[in-house]
């Protein structure tokens, strides 16, 4: 189709769906006047259920404890296809030597850069546990806590250059921090089963409402989570930082 | 005992995915072929015994032990039912099968692999079980995940364009369908599909609800490859590995009328407006595609993307059984669907066959190539009269019960639709069958100016290792048809129907519920053997073409080469121009909505 014609098909499909739009969003109910039965239900309950003062965490990880682990394998399905996908134009071996664009200089890194990164990442790292082990008491997770330990592994690069983050990084380990992790929190559901409950069901003590270790279960799918979501995020760096180092001869074939 | 089944064919290979990741370094080879295909048939097993129990009343499993209270949905249910099971264990039985097909194929990724085709496999039974509108998003985002990561494997910098364009249009159809979710929850102010029908049913003329379907309903239909939302079909499978075809073709596409068919049942039912949309529009672009699809593939010579047109045709007649106001159209749907699913699984292992043994998949440059593995004929050809639609097995069984419903309710017209899809996609792959097998046909046709790719796939499995999970897919296809009826036709009683207040417990308002007349045994016509007559007698034209006077060929090409121009044109392999398409989709359900 020419640029024209396809232009001309979107102002027809436009002529159609803006007149259907505004239909829908006058017969929507009023601004601000949302009946949330699913929140207001659950803001009453869960305190009281599963002693934890965070109800995000809550329904992730107990009322709909289904969905994340859907969303779990669907972050690992992600990851594992990105690799795949990398490393498949790329090959699986490492090298030493670090990419070059052109001429372009490698300035040497100065040691106040080194002494920061070092401990930042550090500091780091502690803040992501920090967010992972407080999932039930205050905002944030798993999700959220791994996102930050992974985001360590990239100060590490910083600091330390390409041959010194490339040593401390090693895929297999961050691929079975990546599977473990999701698979502890499927066998938290067998777990459960096993122990002749539900599927997920929170058969844990649950501990006492605003104390770190509340929730019971969902503690230790909290901690699959982190451990899948920091090994995944990491491998994600390794891959597309792989992409910048040097080429061997018969590369990207 | 029984109890305990649910929740494992989908967390099942979920856990086995982790954990053979997470020793995906220290596993020998063979150790995860082995351990998927044992994982898949333990699927298939769990889920014929569950589609035993699942009847009269289905079986229902809330997850974290968060049952209803007074009709509040707080958790997340399974409610199985016949369908739902017996096409989750179909969905094993493929994956089983294209595991053994692929075995050893990929070697040199670990168990990425194989961790990514079980993460596929529980999203689609996921997707098939689940009985809430937000977790069937997050199982159909799995699935869709998986199927990008595996459809770019060994990507080639010239397939890049294939991959992308089934990523934009099916990451477009997820925000669509991510939409809909959002617009019925704020009307019906719940997840749960029982409590989301309860919903509906209290303003069943709300516009809210009536944009809800369509953007759920778009979005299940750009999986489901209907026009005018199909371009990214053939484009995908082009580039896809065959392996991940079979699943591509046989039951992923197909998932996207299974879901639409679960809402329109299960939440959308008492809302008037839409189901008359669903009537109408649904079997236009179902009937519409049928034939398009089946044209299409005439036209190509690129094998894979011929059976890709193949698929949106039959595909199109699911979309038909499923807008046909009667029982019989969805029981035909079901049938179809498996039916469909282990023919067209069994053809795209043949194109394997052929990219692995004849390092090539144009028709045209494999002209006699395939004398040497003349089984791989066999079944190429069994599967072209099966599509065509030889009266036998399951396809012909589904066709037959779909047609009868048409009949019904005095659809008519729809027959001679979707009967020409099959007529052309059957003498398509009957054309290809005659040419690569046999040598015929020296001077192609219509194919010649199509786009082919030079392509091949690694030789490294013996041929009998190939050949059996193809033969082992055509023999089901061929056999119980009576009973698969029967079973679909008491499937489909509950699907349409299902018993909200049971499912809700005490407390939950009762909606009526229609009796469900049973369908009568209708006479066989002669129509199909017509139909497979026909696809033969197109198949030999194409193939002798010399041997036929010079002035008809001339005079056909004349005829039909305009408005197949036209086709490819449209066909063009720009995003921009499928999302434009898309567009005018989603369009014509508002102007259904506003006209209808």
């Amino acid at each position: 189709m020419t640029r024209r014609a396809r232009l001309l098909l979107c102002v027809l499909a436009a002529a159609c769906l803006l007149p259907a739009c505004l239909h829908v969003a006058l017969h929507m109910p009023p601004f601000g006047a949302h009946p949330l039965p699913y929140g207001e239900a659950i803001n009453a309950l869960a305190t009281r259920q599963r002693h934890v003062t965070n109800m995000v965490s809550a329904v992730n990880f107990d009322y709909r404890g289904l969905d994340t682990l859907g969303e779990e394998f669907m972050l690992l399905g992600a990851v594992t296809g990105t690799a795949v996908l990398l490393r498949g134009s790329r090959g699986e071996q490492l090298t030493a030597r670090p990419g070059r664009v052109g001429n372009r200089p490698v300035a040497p890194r100065s040691d106040a850069v080194v002494l920061i990164c070092r401990a930042l990442a550090a500091l780091t790292v502690l803040f992501g546990v920090y967010v992972v082990l407080h999932a039930m008491t205050t905002p944030g997770g798993g999700f959220q806590g791994g996102a930050i330990i992974a985001a360590a592994t990239a100060l590490i690069f910083l600091g330390e250059g390409y041959r010194g983050w490339r040593r401390i990084m090693r895929t297999g380990l961050l691929d079975a921090a990546e599977g473990g992790g999701a698979a502890l929190y499927a066998l938290c559901g067998f777990a459960a089963m096993a122990a002749g409950w539900p599927f997920l069901h929170n058969f844990l003590p649950l501990g006492t409402p605003r104390d770190v270790f509340s929730g019971g279960l969902m503690q230790i799918e909290n901690a699959g989570v982190g451990f899948a979501v920091a090994g995944g995020f990491a491998v994600l760096f390794v891959e597309f930082l792989e992409e910048t180092r040097a080429e061997r001869d018969g590369d990207g074939a | 005992m029984i109890g305990l089944l649910p929740p494992l064919p989908v967390a099942g290979p979920l856990a086995v995915a982790g954990l053979l990741l997470m020793l995906s370094k220290a596993l020998p080879r063979p150790l995860p072929d082995v351990i998927a295909l044992l994982t898949a048939l333990g699927v298939v097993l769990v889920c014929i015994v569950l589609a035993g129990h699942a009847a009269p009343q289905p079986l229902v499993y809330w997850f974290g032990g968060w049952a209803p209270d007074a009709g509040r949905v707080l958790g997340i249910g399974f409610v199985i039912d016949q369908a739902g099971a017996a096409i989750a264990a179909f969905i094993g039985l493929l994956f089983a099968a294209t595991l053994v097909f692929a075995w050893g194929y990929y070697d040199e990724v670990h168990a990425h692999f194989h961790v990514l085709m079980l993460v596929f496999m529980a999203g689609m039974i996921g997707f098939c079980l689940t009985h809430d509108l937000f977790n069937m998003f997050v199982w159909f985002e799995v699935m869709s995940v998986a199927a990008f990561a595996v459809t770019g494997y060994a990507l080639r910098s010239s397939a890049l364009e294939g991959a992308l364009n089934f990523t934009v249009v099916n990451s477009i159809g997820s925000y669509l369908i991510l939409g809909g979710i959002g617009l019925i929850y704020a009307e019906a102010g719940a997840l749960d599909f029982s409590a989301l029908a309860q919903g509906v049913a209290r303003a069943p003329d709300s516009p809210v609800t009536a944009a809800a379907f369509a953007l759920v309903m778009s979005g299940f239909l750009i999986k489901a490859a209907q026009v005018p939302f199909q371009f990214w079909l053939a484009d995908a499978h082009a580039v896809a590995p065959s392996p991940v075809s079979v699943i591509f073709s046989g039951a992923m596409v197909a998932l996207g009328v299974f879901g639409a068919a679960r809402l329109s049942f299960a939440v959308f039912a008492p809302a008037a407006p839409v189901m008359r949309v669903l009537h109408t529009l649904l079997l236009g672009m179902g009937a519409a595609s049928a034939v398009l699809g089946g044209v299409m593939a005439l036209m190509q010579r690129h094998v894979k993307r011929l059976l890709a047109f193949s698929t949106i045709s039959h595909v199109g007649v699911m979309v038909v059984g499923l807008a046909l106001p009667d029982p019989a159209g969805l029981s035909g749907l079901f049938v179809y669907l498996v039916g469909h699913g282990l023919v067209k699984g069994a053809l795209f292992m043949v194109a394997g066959i052929l990219l692995a043994r004849c390092s090539g998949i144009d028709e045209v440059g494999l002209r006699g190539r395939g004398r040497g593995i003349w089984p791989a004929g066999v079944a190429m050809a069994a599967g072209g009269l099966l599509l065509a639609g030889l009266p036998f097995g399951l396809m012909d069984e589904g066709t037959r019960l779909i047609g009868d419903a048409a009949q019904r309710v005095g659809n008519i017209w729809v027959v001679p639709a979707i009967t020409a899809g099959a007529i052309c996609t059957g003498a398509a792959v009957l054309r290809v069958t005659g040419r690569v097998f046999l040598g015929l046909g020296p001077v192609p046709g219509e194919e010649e100016r199509s786009p082919t790719e030079r392509e091949r796939e690694k030789s490294d499995r013996p041929l009998w290792l190939m050949l059996l999970p193809t033969a082992l897919l055509l023999l089901l296809a061929l056999g119980g048809a009576e009973a698969a009826g029967a079973f679909a036709g008491q499937a489909a009683a509950a699907f349409m129907h299902p018993d909200t207040a049971a499912l809700l417990g005490p407390g939950a308002a009762v909606p009526p519920s229609p009796p469900v007349a049973p369908a009568p045994d209708p006479p066989t016509t002669a129509l199909p053997w017509l139909a497979t007559g026909l696809a033969l007698a197109i198949a030999a034209f194409e193939l002798t073409r010399r041997r036929l006077p010079g002035r008809l060929v001339r005079g056909f090409d004349w005829v039909t080469r305009p408005p197949l121009d036209v086709l490819r044109t449209l066909h063009s392999g720009r995003v921009g121009d499928y999302v434009a398409w898309l567009a005018v989709g989603v369009a014509l359900f508002a102007l259904a909505f506003a006209f209808g």
